[in-house]
């Protein structure tokens, strides 16, 4: 069976990480969510894909290439304009016949969660999944083991069984979104809904594993789980003094200099220089060509590749998008705190600060928990930020 | 410049030999041809690429045989002139890139015993060559053919009724692919990495006999050689398009992943070995042909200014031919695929001169690895457009690792100095990727100009070579007439040639010429020209002067040009799509050029 993963999508909510590719791309565990999704396909030997990208869709096809790296084969699909994940689906519609899966490219889920939908063996099956937030996704009610109607982001409990957008679907449904798309309705729940009617769609439960990253703070709980099944592998260089602890992965021609400890799971890239007399503590993800210099302390971050963090610096609880650069003394610590995403306001329990690409901070610099730093922005010495910055803000 | 292959083994011969044959399409691809042998010897040709034969060709049973893809040198590219040739019996079959300078001595002694001729090419002699040395043993009469040959060659040869292959080579390449019941012969491994990733070079001078199940290796004086097979690194995915419409849009958007790996593990703070310990060197001389020799003239201006050391660049054949100096430099070859012919020889001749040669290469093991005493690999995994991109840029990192290693041997360079340059060095990726954002805007860029018939690029200092490349990449593609100039030189007589209809694009970063650049700028566009700046991010000064401004982040000036030529490749490309250019195979280009 062929598979069709919707990966061309922005992901609005976690800009400013998405500057320079798609949420799909963004590392958890220095793998692009995405690869997790083609990895649980290919274990079940779901291995003809199409992929729907659109929004820097180079960086897709650079990863992925004809996907025989990962066991798979793909093409892409373009969609020009991002109207929605019917439309997505619709512009796949050449490369598909009879029955197909569909999942979005940017929730990680497991080949356990996959194995059981096929398992089903039914034409018309959706994942679903119990949620404590339904209000975000289309909800479903079930009747007779199938579904009855899917309402999308309801004001009002109906229930907290939520579609996951994995489905199996049969190429009837293209009849569904055109009339849809005609009428300016872009959403496949709603097209899908449309479809109850004539064919009968069957939920899925699994106990396998489905993670929706919505916000930037979810990908530190996405990495976390993610660093869980770390099998270690130490590569690259590591100097006398050094203390490692627990499950610590070390790419190629990385060097940890001594004095330096790591308590694991912690994931370290290729071409890093960390330390000496470096901290990492759990769960981190540092990506390749990372420079981390002496007295620094980091704790369960993301740090992507080409950062350059400076000494003495604390970061807690962070995402630095690729290239951050910060001279000495950068505080990032993480508390509670209410976030602001997109003028609206979320009380987020532990987070430090997000900062997206190529941001570049003096010395003695404090972002305060919470904080949104744009990407490009230049931070002079002493600043102390306080609230989110846009893109390419000069504080001086 | 042609590209060869060959197969015995137990499958059918035909598809195998196409396929190979098209990984080597950027060899050459006017004409191209196959001999398959079976119930007899089979042999079709055509003119055009490898497609049209594909089409054309009727169905060839056997499970041995040879193709070719030929880019005209001597002959017309028609059928008659394309390869494989035959004898007179029609009973071998024979391929062959390189050139036979001896050829017209050859072809008219064997006219005189008898041989008659079909077409104009070097090539068909050594057919007749090998017929009239034939007496049973095909290798043997390989073996006496070649003793006769003069010039560069890799021949492979098939007979009626044979089981092997015969291949020879002298200063053109040529590789066996060692597989399970079958082997290989080719100009090139990518040819072969699709059946195996286990490789024998053949040295100059050898003869190899392939068969199914064994190959046998003699050296020119007809002593036995053993060889053990290397393997080769490269996959067969990494010679895919991947969802772009062309390998050279892909390999430009490779380049950040591609200086990342050609970095790693080169450019630690501390501590990092020098590649040559403790030998003086009083001038460099940097010596390459076509895109790596513009990445040399960068190259001069980052030693001198990283190392302080006197450097000159020369092209690699006027350098053969060059008298030798009272000086004895650091020679630095530069060479993506390490087979260009000219760059080969200038190795050998420094060589001979006595003097320290340093190789920039990206194919691993190829012919010049072994003429040097030190190699730098760029590592940007194949290049299959015959636009040099991502093995430019990486030359580029591979000149910066060697200037700072000059420079902190020779003291020249402080460890903090170096250290800087090392934290540029490793943002370097993030500078490309930013450009490779704005791919949009300078798509747009390449619709409002790709009509000009005449393009001028100017810049200076470091970026002057940058202006000289941006113009190799838009002529080599877009076919537009492209000329690249240090803008001090305009009024020295380009600027008659300046008019409204000749867009002008001046790399205008924030270094101690910028004055002066705005100045340029000015002088061309008060002619009427339009121009086209990259600048500074932030210089707004420079959109007062210039027409369209593509701003790239602010980076030091010894950097810019990185970040700078991936902006003019990404023009050139987008020229040459609007025009309908077909830009993996430019007409009259091929990649690698390994003939005189």
């Amino acid at each position: 069976m062929k598979a069709v993963i919707l990966a061309a999508g922005e992901g609005m909510r976690l800009r400013p990480l998405t500057v320079s590719e798609p949420k799909v791309m963004i590392p958890v565990a220095n793998r692009p969510i995405l690869e997790y999704v083609v990895e649980a396909l290919v274990k079940n030997d779901v291995e003809d894909i199409v992929m729907v990208v659109g929004y820097r869709k180079e960086r897709i096809m650079s990863h992925f290439e004809d996907g025989r790296k990962f066991g798979a084969k793909i093409e892409y699909v373009v969609q020009e304009k991002q109207l929605g994940n019917a439309h997505a689906l619709a512009c796949a519609r050449d490369r598909v016949s009879g029955e197909f899966l569909v999942l979005p490219g940017d929730n990680i889920v497991d080949a356990q969660a996959i194995g059981d939908l096929l398992r089903a063996g039914k034409c018309q099956t959706a994942l679903v999944a119990e949620s404590e937030n339904p209000s975000k996704y289309g909800v479903v009610t079930i009747e007779k083991e199938s579904i009855r109607g899917v309402v999308e982001k309801p004001h009002e409990m109906i229930s907290n069984i939520v579609l996951t957008g994995v489905y199996c679907l049969c190429d009837k449904i293209f009849r569904h979104i055109d009339a849809n798309v005609a009428q300016g309705e872009y959403g496949l729940s709603n097209a899908v809904n449309a479809s109850l009617s004539e064919r009968p769609v069957t939920p899925i439960f699994s106990t396998g594993l489905w993670i929706d990253a919505v916000y930037p703070w979810d990908l530190l709980e996405l990495n976390a789980a993610a660093l869980e099944h770390l099998p270690a592998r130490t590569s690259g260089k590591i100097e006398p003094q050094v203390q490692i602890h627990g499950p610590v992965g070390i790419g190629d021609e990385t060097v940890i200099r001594s004095g330096t400890t790591i308590y694991g799971p912690v994931l370290i890239g290729d071409g890093c220089e960390i330390g000496p007399n470096v901290t990492i503590f759990p769960s981190t993800s540092i990506g390749n060509s990372v420079l981390v210099e002496p007295f620094t302390m980091v704790k369960n971050s993301i740090v992507m590749s080409n950062c350059s963090i400076g000494a003495h610096s604390y970061l807690s609880h962070c995402v630095l998008g690729y290239g951050t650069r910060s001279q000495s003394h950068l505080m990032a610590p993480g508390a509670e705190s209410y976030v602001n995403i997109s003028d609206e306001f979320f009380k987020v329990p532990h987070i430090g600060s997000i900062v997206g690409e190529d941001t570049t901070f003096g010395t003695g610099v404090v972002v305060e928990p919470g904080t949104v730093v744009g990407a490009g922005c230049k931070v002079s010495s002493g600043a102390k930020i306080i609230r989110n910055l846009p893109n390419r803000s000069l504080v001086t | 410049m042609c590209g060869i292959v060959g197969y015995a083994g137990q499958r059918r011969a035909q598809p195998i030999l196409v396929d190979s044959l098209k990984r080597l399409e950027y060899r050459g691809y006017d004409s191209a041809g196959i001999a398959v042998v079976g119930k007899g010897l089979q042999v079709f040709k055509s003119e055009g690429e490898i497609a049209v034969l594909e089409r054309d060709m009727p169905e060839m049973e056997g499970s041995l045989g040879i193709a070719h893809t030929r880019w005209a040198t001597q002959g017309r590219p028609t059928t008659e002139n394309a390869h494989p040739f035959q004898d007179c019996t029609g009973k071998l079959a024979i391929v062959h890139n390189g050139i036979i300078s001896n050829f017209m001595d050859l072809r008219e002694s064997l006219e005189a015993a008898g041989h008659r001729f079909t077409s104009e090419t070097d090539t068909e002699v050594f057919a007749h060559l090998v017929e009239s040395e034939l007496r049973g043993d095909l290798m043997e009469a390989v073996q006496r053919a070649v003793a006769r040959v003069e010039g560069t060659y890799a021949f492979a040869v098939v007979a009626e009724g044979g089981e092997e292959v015969v291949a020879t080579r002298l200063e053109s390449p040529l590789v066996v692919g060692l597989g399970n019941g079958e082997n290989f012969v080719a100009s090139d491994v990518t040819a072969l990495l699709k059946h195996t990733n286990r490789m024998l070079y053949i040295e100059d001078g050898e003869v190899v006999r392939v068969t199914k199940d064994s190959v046998r290796i003699v050296d020119a004086s007809g002593r036995e050689v053993t060889r053990e097979p290397q393997k080769v690194m490269w996959s067969l995915e990494d010679a895919e398009k991947g969802g772009y419409p062309h390998f050279m849009l892909k390999e430009i958007f490779e380049q950040p992943s591609a200086i990342h790996d050609s970095l790693l593990g080169r450019v630690e703070t501390l501590d990092a070995e020098p590649f040559f310990a403790g030998s003086a060197f009083s001038n460099v001389k940097i010596v390459a042909c076509g895109t790596s020799y513009h990445a040399g003239l960068v190259g001069k201006y980052i030693i001198e200014e990283l190392a302080k050391i006197p450097t000159t660049v020369q092209i690699s054949s006027e350098y053969r031919y060059s008298s030798v100096s009272r000086e004895s430099p650091l020679m630095v070859l530069i060479t993506q695929s390490g087979e260009t012919l000219d760059t080969m020889a200038a190795a050998r001749e420094a060589r001979k001169r006595g003097n320290k040669t340093v190789a920039i290469a990206n194919v691993m093991g190829s012919a010049i690895t072994r003429e040097v005493d030190h190699v730098i690999y760029t590592r940007a995994g194949p290049e299959i457009g015959v636009a040099a991109t991502k093995t430019f840029v990486t030359q580029l990192v591979a000149l910066y690792i060697l200037a700072m290693d000059l420079g902190s041997q020779n003291r020249t360079l402080s460890a903090l100095a170096k250290r800087a340059a090392i934290g540029q060095l490793r943002s370097l990726p993030r500078a490309v990727q930013d450009v490779l954002n704005k791919a949009p805007e300078i798509e747009a860029l390449a619709r409002k100009y790709h009509a000009a018939r005449d393009m001028f690029f100017i810049g200076r200092n470091i970026n002057y070579p940058v202006a000289l490349e941006g113009a190799l990449k838009t002529k080599e593609i877009s076919y537009i007439h492209a000329e690249g100039y240090p803008a001090g030189e305009l009024k020295h007589g380009p600027l008659a040639l300046i008019s409204k209809d000749s867009p002008v694009v001046a790399i205008a970063v924030r270094d101690h010429t910028y004055d002066k650049m705005l100045g340029n700028i000015g002088e061309v566009s008060a002619r009427g020209s339009p121009v086209i700046a990259i600048g500074f991010e932030g210089d707004t000064e420079l959109a007062k002067f210039a027409d369209d401004v593509v701003y790239i982040r602010e980076i030091p000036p010894l950097f810019s040009p990185v970040p700078v030529i991936v902006a003019l490749q990404l023009f050139s490309y987008y020229l040459a799509r609007e025009r309908g250019c077909p830009i993996d195979k430019p007409r009259n280009i091929a990649k690698t050029v390994t003939v005189d």
